[in-house]
């Protein structure tokens, strides 16, 4: 009895429902939040459908903070360290991936320890290094933390992408002609996109989600990110919550949009790049 | 002058290399350098010897964080593990809808942790609180909850907060793993007349011990490092309750300015973290 009851595809479909909804409920609450009016947002027991929703807290949330730099210093930072590791990232998983060279175990093992060391631990060094360089409060040294926050997990995605991809194939291609770059051009990089995005995507995220070196390396609007303005404007004495809430929702959006259109190759990339261990 | 292929594959990987030694090898060298001066940014800069870890593993201030970060740790690897099973398992009985599913479960990983911070304050608010709600509805509070100012709840609601971000991960890699077991192991388990628990103990969990020591690996040494997801939520307080070992590292650059004491935390921090990763490596080369 107890196992047929375990095993039904009801009692499946049950548990997946109420536990997506738990795991949805932050999200829901802070979609609900960011189209209320006040009124509505500062009572309690809470609302739970918005009666009269309203698009007034994204507009207040622009006028009253510079939500707009922040906006375009975000899409700067995690546009430019998607290119470049992207770029350099799917040129040295060709390599290893296809061509053994001497040291190139090794240069896996660099990768996998750079993974290991904490971020925060590397917090001072780069800090010290960005002041000598003068490059505090400009968006550059954001990029260059964030490339090297990236580029080894990149790497680790589009290798193991690469590896399962037939040698012949590129070999047969040199035969006929093809350059070894051209055949990567021609041959790997069609075959091999779907890892190409997962790791470009990952590292959008990842560079679009960080908080720590950007708050250490900004101080004006004029460089700070996303995540960082939201920081900040909930250290306010009163918080907006609805405007808050607008806000995170505006940081939240390109996570939540790649994950529905590139569910499928997220989880590849992940799993890939996780089982490197 | 044609190149052999290992030079090619050498040269494409040369970028890289560049990258690594320049941006963390070089600061990495930056960094225990620094833990061995004094350089509190008032006097001069002097070569210090063991000064700072001295004074490192003197201060109480240090001894809180290493307490409240093994706490943070293990509570927060602990409920993203059951989470990222029990959301796995089902996830694998499934078959339709189960593409909708995923994505809406992985949501809470694309959230920038600071902001997920921001959101479970707002959800935890002490006066206008969905979750007090929620919990008097149900009947099990009679007052509305303020967890992030009592000093006995804080952890727990920071240890929640965290964990949701995590789950998503640990459930990804547990249902791979899951949905690589081929079907008729369990069948030929179910004719040996093996019950769903015993099938569960015996069966699935020694196949999935890898990709379920990866994930506790992950879930480990990255919630370790955590602080941005406690930064809007407490600061690490009330008092002391959620200053993790991290915010001790982070008081050091930001509020004390005292480099040389931040560099010989974060060594500490460097070293501690390769420690609990040879554990689990080890475990899993076994």
């Amino acid at each position: 009895m107890f196992d047929r009851f375990i095993e039904s595809r009801t009692l499946a479909y049950a548990l997946v429902i109420i536990l997506t909804s738990l795991m949805m409920m932050p999200v829901y609450w802070t979609v609900v939040t960011a189209f209320k009016p006040d009124v509505e947002t500062y009572v309690f027991p809470p609302i739970y459908f918005p009666l009269h929703p309203t698009i007034a807290p994204f507009k207040l949330l622009f006028e009253s903070y510079p939500f707009g730099d922040y906006l375009r210093n975000s899409i700067i930072v995690a546009g430019v360290t998607t290119i470049v590791v992207t770029f350099t990232g799917m040129l040295a998983a060709y390599g290893i991936s296809q061509y053994s060279f001497r040291g190139g175990n090794l240069t896996i093992y660099a990768l996998l320890v750079t993974r290991i060391i904490p971020p925060l631990s590397l917090l001072l060094p780069f800090y010290l290094l960005v002041s000598w360089l003068g490059l505090v409060d400009n968006l550059l040294s954001m990029i260059i933390a964030n490339i090297y926050l990236t580029y080894p997990f990149a790497v680790l995605i589009m290798k193991s992408f690469f590896d399962a991809f037939p040698r012949e194939l590129i070999d047969s291609a040199i035969v006929d002609g093809c350059s070894r770059t051209g055949a990567l051009l021609r041959i790997v990089l069609p075959v091999g996109a779907p890892g190409i995005a997962s790791a470009a995507i990952i590292t959008f995220l990842w560079t679009w989600n960080e908080f720590i070196y950007a708050f250490v390396f900004t101080s004006t609007s004029q460089s700070q990110p996303m995540t960082v303005g939201c920081f900040d404007a909930i250290g306010d004495v009163f918080v907006n919550w609805n405007q808050m809430c607008a806000g995170a929702l505006i940081a939240a959006l390109p996570g939540v949009v790649f994950v529905f259109l590139a569910q499928k190759y997220l989880i590849r990339g992940l799993t890939a790049g996780a089982m490197k261990f | 002058m044609k190149l052999t292929n290992s030079r090619y594959g050498f040269l494409l990987n040369l970028p890289g290399l560049l990258l690594v030694v320049f941006w963390i090898f070089l600061p990495a060298l930056l960094l225990f350098l620094a833990s061995f001066l004094r350089y509190d940014n008032v006097r001069p800069i002097v070569f210090n010897g063991l000064e700072n870890y001295r004074h490192l593993f003197r201060d109480r201030l240090f001894w809180v964080g290493l307490e409240n970060i093994a706490v943070f740790c293990i509570g927060t690897t602990g409920l993203t593990s059951l989470g990222g099973l029990v959301l796995a398992l089902v996830l694998s009985a499934i078959v339709r809808g189960g593409g909708l599913f995923r994505s809406l479960m992985i949501v809470p990983w694309a959230v920038p942790a600071v902001v997920s911070g921001i959101i479970w304050k707002w959800m935890f608010s002490p006066d206008f609180g969905v979750i007090s709600d929620l919990l008097m509805k149900v009947g099990l509070i009679q007052t509305p909850l303020s967890i992030y100012s009592n000093p006995s709840l804080a952890m727990v609601g920071v240890i929640i907060a965290d964990s949701w971000t995590r789950i998503p991960f640990m459930g990804i890699i547990l249902l791979a793993a899951l949905l690589s077991i081929p079907g008729e192991i369990h069948e030929a388990a179910k004719v040996d007349g093996a019950g769903a628990v015993n099938r569960f103990l015996y069966v699935t969990l020694p196949l999935i011990k890898g990709p379920l020591l990866v994930g506790l690996l992950i879930t480990t040494i990255f919630s370790f490092r955590t602080i941005d997801i406690i930064m809007p939520l407490t600061a690490g307080g009330p008092g002391r309750a959620t200053y993790v070992f991290g915010y001790y590292i982070w008081d050091q650059i930001v509020k004390s300015l005292n480099f040389g004491l931040a560099a010989a935390a974060s060594v500490f921090l460097f070293f501690l973290t390769a420690a609990i990763a040879m554990i689990f490596v080890y475990h899993l080369r076994k």
